[in-house]
């Protein structure tokens, strides 16, 4: 079978054409020496990405019966997939055809017509002799797993697990700690006043033990991953059995939250374990337990203050939740006694909830509101900086508070593991904070809850409910999925398995096969990104469609 | 500092005794050791199981022929073993065992490496055709202890890393006296097995050691600074090469070079007629073979961050282009940079397979230093 | 028959001016040819480079033959001037195909021999002293053990054999043997007399070198396993012998592959089995394997041995071992690329004495 080129160079509306000769490189490519015995057609077309070029572009090719095919157009970024999809549609492999940009390179980048014509076809003369080195690639499907791991069993994780549970779609909720659970157990109650949180909480628990599409794993934390939405490998370990599972999944909810700052470990807040000072969570555990607000010595304090944005400053950001929680407790002393003299001290007040203001309203002539730049503690005494430039110092009996919300320890570990990225602060990075905020750069990895930073219950529900939706929207049971058909292959016969590709692979799609003695691609994990060719010293790996001959023809051309 | 065993005898015997002791109490089930060829004129590694055959070997050799981490790859590299196997090399080989098992190339779970005071080798060509000549002037350094003939390679006389290495054992030389340092766990292991009692001061020997060393350090680097002429520049060391053939025999026994098949010898190396006829006619005309320096200045890239000095590649070249001596330097210039020294610890990772978030700053200093300049010299 | 072109001017002039003819006229493409002063061979396109070859200088870098060989097929053509045995490494290698005859106009001479790489490095080579010997047809002094030894010195298939040996450097004989030869030959001068090279007049020389061929093969005692053993115990396995053969074409040596990768219960077993291994294994099994392989087309040119670093005359093995078994199929590597290898054909009738 002897080679026909098919050529067409697309003008772009007046993209190109106005700024090409283009009748002049149709001319100089069907001159060209080293062609002379190829059979060629060259054509040129006024929009080939339009309805009618596309149509165009199917019917010459089927009537030609190319078997390559080269466009001279725009950028691959903008339409590469576009033609490979017209291929597809016709007997001419998509992967025998190449794309050669001469708008982006060639039309606007020159101001002299004459030099932008040249260059465009030495670019076409490089890419026709690209594409004789091409060789046809087959897609391959695969089933699109539709399961789920949600890594963390709490309030988040409990609500992602429910809400994407289903007939067709399992999945598995892994928890470090013996039991279910988060931080929220040891609240007293939800604000402002929808009950008591331990029993939702318990609730939740419930429905997620008696979920039959819900398998829990307790003690049990996430060994290793690899894979893309649709396909991921998981093995899971049971800290205490040290037993491993394998699993296959399709999506990776993380929701394993934060935790919180121990004020101990901030310069500016000093004082012992037994002087009076609390933190608020110490305190919300002291009314769940036991309904009353007490000094270490059992008897009931005659003043407390009320301290936001602990360890701000060391931060650098706000925690969201602190305000709130604090407007509870207040209520609760208020509620306690009268006679409590509550000061609550504040650098930003942040209430944007619904019915936020009201409760806060109801407190503001019980409790005395400072404002403040900056202050310090030393035991039970506070050293103040007021709005005002005043300073100021107040020794209650009791010190309560606000610590911020730090992220999880674990976080740069799994943040390895699933090669998604973290933020400054060192909590989840979302895609796009304002378009695609629980996605990650990691296709099939979502992040709920306060993994990705401070936030309440409703907003983490929220978040968790949004991951559900994604999944049943993106994981749909049935459906395949193509891996990514340029991947790379290492040449058996060549390796010698020094493993310098598998330790630079950022996707941990090579493997070492013990047996041999050589590292081999996971194909439908690989992304073809060519990290592992260039690291390999014998030159034994290749990525396909990207092959050293292929691109060698190219740049051959540019070096003449 | 540990103390040593002494070994009762001269250096061959002794070290034979112990050996076979090892084989017969199933310390170890075989050595690997070298042995003299049939013709007399030369030595290979080979590995003893029966120690009957254990009084033909000759454990300190004048000449490096094969480099034992070579000969130790093609044992371990895959499958698991059953046997516990001792090997004894000089210390340079100990080196470029590390690097190759940090390049997954050796497996050393069921190895204990012993090194010993080496005296450096004989350029082994010089020893093929005399090896009577040669072999009885062997003797007489590592009899009298001489460290810095030379008579020995050029890399063996600047080589200041001649004693105690990354080995499990150690033989150190004192007096004509053998005495075994254990220097990890493994070589701890074995002392036991042998029921010896470390009792021996190495104090004296050590500073003769460190002073032996900083003569030699001296030396290298005095060297170095002539080497630096033939190899910097693209023009220096074409001139160094001029002779250069092109065989690869320098890269074939370099130990460190483990690729089945160089990038150098492949498709990338050898283009077709048109890419030859192109490279001739752009400037009147080309040398074949093609890109020798490409070829040497692409091998220095790839291995010269693990580059352990041996001289093998000097041996090899068959017109007797000074390899491991331009390499060596080289070698110390890139493994400078990362602050890295080939085959001294396995627990330093490899500059090219590590990755660290923050590194080579004064590189990105002195980006921003030339571009100042450019824009005040706009 | 072939013809004669006969150029009243010494050896290296008329070669020089021939080729610079040919390329000013766009005859040819390029030229190859060793190049003066250097340790390589040029390919050469432009007129002015021309003037620093040295076409019959007496040392061979690599043998050409190999270099040849991985020209693609192309349009142009090359005028290449080489040594008899890089010409016969080249045909050898055109058989298996591993090189394209059509690119090239091969032009070649009868051949004194050359010096070994070490005398170079040496800077011991006397071009004086050389050609002083060619021309009284005798044996040069110093030159690689098997060039003394080495028959084949004036192929008859080449398209430009240039007289040498037994000539006086002030006339130079171009025999033109191919049709192409004489085509090119023409362009040049159109002088051309029906006349073939006399094979005669070399006789006293090849009787010198029959004798030399029969030392150099009675110091090989013993090609059995023993001698063998003997003499290549020493191999340090490099394969640079390999990697400088011209007919060794292999992409990847098996012998460099995974098939010989053993893994350590394999080479436990036969430790068990032996009481002792040698390692790096396989050193003599590559070397019977590398006999088995090419040794019917070996040439005899030598660049194995000259790369040896162990100083193992592996040319004068692999040159015995050769001829000896060519001898049993009657095959001369380099001959004709039309006569099949050996082992490439099957014949019914085979080796009846075998039989008996």
């Amino acid at each position: 079978m002897s080679d026909k080129i098919g050529i067409y160079v697309c003008e772009c509306g007046p993209n190109i054409a106005s700024r090409v000769h283009i009748d002049k490189i149709m001319e100089d490519l069907a001159k060209l020496e080293d062609f002379k015995d190829k059979e060629l057609v060259i054509k040129n077309h006024k929009l080939l990405c339009s309805v009618d070029g596309k149509k165009f572009l199917e019917d010459e090719i089927n009537e030609n019966g190319f078997s390559h095919l080269v466009l001279a157009a725009c950028s691959p970024r903008d339409h590469d997939t576009t033609f490979i999809n017209v291929c597809k549609k016709t007997k001419l492999n998509p992967y025998m055809y190449r794309i050669i940009n001469i708008r982006e390179q060639c039309a606007w980048v020159y101001s002299d017509k004459d030099v932008a014509t040249e260059k465009a076809v030495r670019y076409i003369h490089a890419g026709m002799n690209r594409v004789l080195y091409q060789k046809p690639l087959n897609e391959t499907e695969l089933d699109s797993n539709p399961d789920v791991l949600v890594i963390g069993g709490g309030t988040t994780g409990i609500e992602a697990a429910l809400s994407s549970a289903g007939e067709n779609r399992k999945i598995f909720l892994i928890e470090k700690e013996e039991n279910l659970g988060d931080l929220t157990s040891k609240l007293k109650e939800l604000l402002p006043r929808q009950g008591s949180n331990l029993n939702v909480l318990k609730q939740r628990i419930s429905d997620v033990q008696n979920n039959k599409n819900i398998r829990i794993f307790t003690n049990t934390e996430l060994e290793s991953i690899v894979g893309f939405l649709g396909n991921f490998e998981i093995v899971l370990k049971n800290k205490k059995s040290d037993e491993t599972t394998e699993l296959l999944v399709g999506a990776v909810v993380m929701a394993n939250g934060a935790e919180l700052q121990n004020p101990q470990e901030l310069t500016d807040f000093n004082f012992q374990n037994d002087d009076n000072v609390f933190t608020a969570q110490e305190v919300e555990e002291m009314f769940s337990q036991s309904d009353k607000l007490t000094l270490r010595n059992g008897n009931e304090p005659k003043s407390v203050a009320l301290v936001h944005c602990v360890g701000r400053k060391d931060l650098g950001y706000c925690s969201k939740i602190c305000c709130n929680y604090l407007q509870k407790i207040a209520h609760y002393i208020n509620e306690q006694s009268n006679n409590i003299e509550i000061t609550e001290f504040y650098k930003h007040l942040c209430l944007p909830n619904k019915e936020d203001q009201e409760y806060h309203q109801k407190i503001t002539d019980k409790v005395n509101f400072v404002r403040i730049t900056d202050i310090s503690l030393c035991g039970t005494e506070l050293n103040l900086t007021k709005i005002n430039g005043e300073n100021s110092t107040l020794k209650p009996d009791m010190v309560i508070l606000a610590t911020g919300i730090i992220p999880a320890k674990d976080n740069p570990k799994f943040a390895k593991m699933l090669k998604v990225d973290l933020d400054e602060r060192g909590f989840f990075n979302e895609a796009h904070l304002k378009k695609d905020p629980i996605s990650t750069n990691t296709d099939g990895v979502f992040i709920a809850g306060t993994t990705k930073g401070p936030a309440g219950i409703s907003e983490s529900i929220l978040q968790a409910q949004a991951c559900a939706g994604k999944i049943l929207t993106q994981l749909i049971p049935g459906q395949k999925i193509i891996p990514e058909v340029m991947v790379s292959e290492i040449l058996e016969a060549y390796c010698r398995g020094c493993k310098t590709c598998l330790d630079v692979c950022g996707f941990g799609a090579i493997y070492f096969d013990e047996d041999k003695g050589v590292s081999i691609v996971n194909e439908a994990i690989c992304r073809g990104c060519g990290n592992c060719v260039g690291s390999c010293p014998s030159g034994s790996i290749r990525t396909k469609y990207f092959t050293n001959p292929q691109l060698y023809q190219e740049v051959k051309e540019a070096l003449r | 500092m540990n103390k040593g065993i002494k070994l009762e005898g001269e250096i061959r015997k002794s070290i034979l005794d112990f050996f076979e002791k090892t084989l017969s109490n199933n310390t170890f089930d075989a050595v690997l050791m070298p042995m003299m060829v049939p013709s007399e004129d030369s030595y290979a590694w080979i590995l003893v199981k029966d120690k009957n055959l254990l009084k033909d070997a000759e454990p300190i050799v004048p000449i490096m022929p094969i480099n034992a981490a070579k000969a130790l790859k093609r044992y371990t590299r895959i499958g698991d073993g059953k046997f516990k196997i001792a090997a004894l090399m000089k210390p340079c080989e100990i080196r470029a065992t590390i690097e190759l098992v940090k390049l997954n190339q050796i497996k050393l779970d069921d190895v204990t490496l012993f090194s010993y005071d080496c005296v450096g080798a004989l350029p082994m060509q010089d020893f093929i055709a005399e090896p009577q000549k040669k072999g009885t002037l062997f003797d007489k350094l590592l009899k009298e202890q001489i460290y810095n003939s030379d008579e020995t390679k050029p890399v063996c006389q600047i080589c200041d890393k001649f004693s105690n290495c990354a080995s499990d054992l150690h033989f150190a030389f004192e007096n004509g006296n053998v005495v075994l340092i254990s220097n990890s766990e493994k070589g701890d292991k074995t002392v036991t097995k042998m029921k010896f009692s470390p009792n021996i001061d190495l104090k004296n020997w050590q500073n003769n050691i460190d002073a032996l060393a900083t003569d030699k350090k001296k030396n290298r680097a005095e060297t170095f600074e002539l080497v630096k002429k033939m190899a910097e520049g693209f023009d220096n060391l074409s001139e160094t090469f001029a002779l250069c053939i092109n065989c690869h025999n320098c890269s074939s026994v370099c130990p460190i070079c483990y690729c089945r098949k160089c990038y150098f010898d492949s498709a990338v190396a050898k283009p077709n007629s048109d890419v030859k006829m192109m490279r001739a006619k752009q400037r009147g005309g080309i040398a074949l073979p093609l890109d020798k320096i490409m070829f040497h200045t692409g091998r220095m890239a790839h291995m010269s961050l693990s580059c352990v000095s041996c001289g093998l590649c000097s041996d090899a070249c068959p017109v007797n282009i000074p390899v491991a001596q331009i390499f060596s330097y080289v070698a110390s210039q890139t493994q400078k940079t990362f602050d890295y020294v080939a085959g001294e610890n396995a627990g330093d990772a490899l500059p090219m397979k590590e990755y660290k978030l923050d590194e080579m700053g004064e590189l990105g200093e002195m980006v921003k230093k030339a571009e100042v300049q450019e824009s005040h010299n706009e | 028959m072939s013809k004669l072109l006969k150029i009243e001017n010494n050896f290296q002039d008329t070669i020089k001016d021939f080729l610079k003819n040919l390329l000013e006229n766009k005859k040819i493409d390029g030229v190859f040819s060793f190049r003066k002063n250097t340790s390589n061979y040029g390919l050469i396109t432009d007129v002015k480079e021309l003037e620093n070859i040295a076409p019959l200088y007496p040392l061979m870098p690599a043998n050409a033959g190999q270099l040849l060989g991985r020209f693609t097929p192309m349009k142009e053509v090359i005028a290449v001037v080489i040594h008899p045995c890089e010409f016969r490494a080249f045909i050898e290698l055109a058989k298996r195909e591993q090189g394209s005859l059509d690119n090239f106009l091969l032009i070649t001479h009868t051949c004194g021999g050359v010096y070994p790489l070490k005398v170079n490095v040496k800077n011991e080579i006397n071009e004086k002293q050389y050609w002083a010997s060619v021309e009284k047809g005798e044996i040069p002094q110093n030159i690689r053990p098997t060039c003394e030894a080495c028959e084949h010195i004036a192929p008859q298939n080449a398209d430009i054999l240039i007289s040498t040996i037994g000539e006086k450097n002030d006339v130079t004989k171009l025999y033109l043997n191919t049709k192409k030869g004489i085509k090119f030959a023409k362009y040049y001068n159109d002088n051309l007399v029906k006349k073939s090279f006399e094979k005669e007049n070399l006789k006293p020389l090849l009787e010198k070198k029959n004798i030399a061929k029969e030392k150099l093969f009675s110091a090989i005692t013993d090609t059995g396993l023993d001698g063998l053993i003997d003499i290549f115990g020493k191999c340090v396995g490099c394969h640079g012998c390999n990697a400088v053969c011209p007919i060794c074409y292999c992409t990847l040596c098996d012998f460099d592959s995974f098939n010989y990768d053993y893994n350590t219960p394999i080479l436990e077993k036969e430790l068990e089995q032996k009481g002792a291994l040698r390692l790096p294994p396989d050193t003599l099994f590559f070397q019977l394997g590398r006999l088995s392989h090419m040794s019917f087309s070996c040439v005899g040119c030598g660049q194995c041995s000259d790369v040896c670093p162990a100083n193992i005359p592996v040319a004068s093995v692999f040159k015995k071992v050769g001829e000896k078994t060519a001898e049993m199929f009657s095959f001369i590597p380099g001959k004709d690329v039309k006569e099949p290898i050996p082992v490439m054909i099957f014949k019914e009738e085979e080796f009846p004495e075998l039989g008996e």
